[in-house]
């Protein structure tokens, strides 16, 4: 570990503490623990406190900055402006500007569409407590995975996902080919062993490997850089590849434009292919000798893979269907007969079939070959009535959210909340939640003045903005015996709660429900009613059992599309 | 002011001014805020005056000023309140050693920096000088919006990322 972008992602935020000086006490303790043993550790430390000096003594924002900043702008009258200028011009005490400069950019700063956490805590105190931390609410990225062919990282711990959205990042492809597509428009493909960095949507520096680059007009100047040049795309396709030390460049349409060592200009058309090499004239070679990844037929290879593994977790699932903890499965498939969607379950239970009102079948994981159920509308659910007792809970599902609109996104809600009827949400700020009512009779600890006495088990934030469209698998199980609540992304825990003595509730029930939605809510705020998750389900199981960490991980295992 | 004195304070000036911001690198690695490090600094150039007469021209200034820093910034660190995040004195020592050995490259890294500042998007990029406005305080500017410090945090801590990034990549075609 000696590369930032190699850096834990733990360690990153003790030091982004220790430099905010908002670390706790116990973290900044682990944090020199970990320095003592690790000069690398220590040495990026530096790198990061240096850059702190270099920012400060950038010395911030100026007056005259202020001309950016859309307050001034949105008072665009003369007077006003002038009097910017002004004030600007004159002799003014430091201290004066600084305050004149906290004013305006408080009123920049509330521009970055950040929520008024504030309010959100107070709304909050409804359903449950929680830590205001603060997660920013929009995506940054500058590419996303459009493609993933056998491909093998060299990085420990990477494991993309095709739809997972790229930022400034490094990716050491050992093998295999991975197609991206930038914000820009302009279309990636590249062919491993590779080095690859994505600086911005308009730009990426390949230090090994080859690539194919196409460049829609929109995304013209789009740049590659390279260790001996720079390539600048006018809306073309082109290959490049480093062999043998040596870069070369072939134009398959269109033109480009390169700065050998960022000095004069040099225009590459197309049927055209050169060699470069590090400070030196760029040198024609015949064209065909470039070896960069081909992208014909990538679309159908991948396509059957994907057909491949559905057909394998199909004939996985038909075993699940007969394990006897499991109480329902569906697959959101209507039966064309009687337009339900069955209870996969064997034997079979038709009592326990699913009333789709208002929700649209949409592709699902698979993409054209299975089935999801889409909840957009506030009015989409599936209906269930599930009259079993149960001694534990797992829900497990297959969820793509495409954004968190309402402030409790359902997953599966029993209608009533009566004692022993469980609530599977995601909150707003991306929090998974599951409880289960304990006592309706007694006071609710969260609300004064009502009944219900419950509690909310969340986990961390598991989604982002950045994460709309992308596939999860969600689990969450409530176990009495164990007194545990477990809730899991991606087969991996991602928190686990304690029931304490006063929350345990031994006799579980489902009775009525819905999934996707909310439908009888016990309050009238349409804030607090409208629970449809904006996002799709594909499949979604609930057992009658707590399923440990290892079977949760083998379900997800095998019901994801493979790692390619 | 005598003649020696005269030629003595030319020495200091003409070599402070040129290594301080290698100074400030220097204390900053060791101390955990600015404040600490401009009040450490002050120090240092109290006792590098007094002490000029000792410094031996055919070594350079900034190895001997960091040797009086160090010292300096050890003496502030133990008088610094408990419950001031403050490197225990064993990794001070570590820190003091690694960092000694790397004063050279600030330029560099420096210019590289600014150019990676210059390739940021518009808005990151005002976003982070922002964050380095002398006087702004990001708790102060939160509690004066309702906002949330943490979001403010979570983004700087990106961008960040971002300019290492850039300057390491930078560095390594240099």
């Amino acid at each position: 570990m000696n590369k930032i972008s190699d850096l834990d992602p733990q360690l990153q935020n003790w030091i982004e503490g220790y430099l905010n000086q908002t670390i706790s006490k116990s973290d900044f303790e682990s944090l020199q623990k970990a320095m003592l043993g690790d000069p690398e550790l220590r040495h990026l430390i530096r790198r990061y406190l240096n850059l702190d000096c270099h920012l400060v003594a950038e010395g911030g924002l100026k007056i005259s900055d202020l001309s950016f900043v859309p307050w001034s702008q949105s008072r665009s009258d003369d007077s006003q402006r002038g009097w910017v200028r002004k004030l600007a011009l004159s002799q003014i005490g430091v201290a004066a500007a600084i305050a004149f400069l906290l004013g305006a950019l408080a009123m920049y700063w509330q521009d970055f569409a950040w929520k008024d956490f504030a309010n959100e805590e107070k709304r909050d105190a409804e359903e449950g407590n929680w830590d205001a931390s603060g997660q920013e609410q929009f995506a940054e990225g500058f590419a996303v995975i459009k493609n993933l062919i056998d491909v093998t990282w060299a990085q420990e711990g990477k494991d993309f996902q095709i739809g997972e959205i790229l930022g400034a990042e490094t990716l050491y492809l050992a093998q295999g080919k991975i197609s991206m597509q930038f914000f820009s428009g302009a279309i990636l493909t590249l062919e491993g062993p590779a080095k690859l960095s994505l600086n911005s949507s308009w730009k990426a520096y390949c230090e090994k490997g080859s690539l194919r680059l196409k460049v829609p007009p929109a995304a013209r100047g789009f740049k590659l850089q390279t260790p001996a040049t720079e390539i600048e795309d006018l809306g073309t396709e082109f290959g490049f590849a480093i062999q043998d030390g040596k870069e070369k460049l072939e134009v398959f349409d269109g033109e480009v434009l390169i700065r050998p060592d960022g000095r004069d200009t040099v225009l590459v058309q197309k049927g055209n292919a050169i060699e470069l090499s590090q400070g030196g004239l760029p040198v024609a070679i015949t064209t065909g000798e470039v070896r960069v990844p081909t992208v014909e037929g990538d679309d159908q290879l991948l396509q059957k893979q994907i057909q491949s593994d559905f057909e394998k977790w199909k004939s996985y699932r038909n075993g699940l269907f007969q394990d006897q903890r499991l109480v329902a499965f569906y697959d959101f498939v209507s039966d064309p007969e009687t337009g339900l969607v069955p209870n996969l379950c064997l034997p079979r239970n038709a009592d326990f079939d699913g009333a789709i009102v208002m929700g649209e079948s949409v592709s699902g994981r698979w993409p054209d070959l299975s089935t999801a159920i889409e909840f957009k509308r506030p009015s989409s659910r599936v209906r269930v009535n599930l009259t079993t007792t149960f001694s534990a809970f797992t829900f497990m599902s297959w969820v793509r959210v495409d954004s968190l609109d309402r402030q409790y996104n359902g997953l599966l809600m029993a209608d009533g909340y009566e004692t022993g009827e469980p609530h599977w949400q995601i909150r707003e700020d991306g929090r998974m939640m599951l409880s289960v009512m304990v006592d309706e009779s007694k006071e609710n600890p969260y609300r004064k003045n009502a009944r219900g006495f419950h509690r909310v088990y969340f986990s961390p934030p598991i989604w982002d903005l950045s994460m709309s469209g992308q596939w999860l698998h969600l689990a969450s199980t409530f176990d009495p015996e164990e007194r545990r609540v477990v809730h899991f992304l991606n087969g991996k825990v991602v928190s686990v709660s304690e029931i304490e003595d006063d929350y345990v509730v031994r006799d579980l029930r489902i009775g009525n429900a819905e999934i996707g939605n909310w439908g009888h809510p016990f309050r009238e705020d349409p804030v607090f009613a409208i629970r449809n998750l904006n996002g799709r389900m594909d499949e979604l199981a609930i057992f009658n059992a707590a399923l440990g960490s290892q079977e949760i991980e083998e379900l997800f295992t095998k019901s994801r599309l493979r790692k390619r | 002011m005598g003649r020696r004195e005269n030629h003595e304070y030319e020495v200091f000036i003409r070599n402070f001014t040129k290594n301080e911001q290698n100074l400030r690198r220097f204390l900053r690695s060791l101390l955990p805020s600015w404040e600490d490090v401009d009040e450490v600094l002050q120090e240092t150039a109290v006792v590098l005056w007094r002490k000029i007469e000792h410094y031996d021209p055919s070594t350079e200034f900034i190895k001997w000023a960091c040797v009086v820093a160090r010292f300096e910034a050890l003496a502030y660190r133990r008088k610094m309140a408990r419950d001031r995040l403050v490197f225990r004195e064993d990794l001070f020592e570590l820190i003091a050693e690694d960092a000694q050995d790397e004063l050279e490259g600030a330029s560099l890294e420096r210019s590289n920096l600014q150019k990676c500042l210059s390739e940021l998007p518009a808005d990151q990029k005002r976003f982070v000088l922002l964050a380095y406005t002398p006087g702004v305080k990001v708790k102060e500017l939160a509690n004066q919006e309702g906002s949330s410090p943490g979001a403010f945090y979570m983004r700087l801590k990106r961008i960040r990322h971002q300019l290492l990034n850039c300057v390491e990549r930078k560095l390594q075609n240099q």
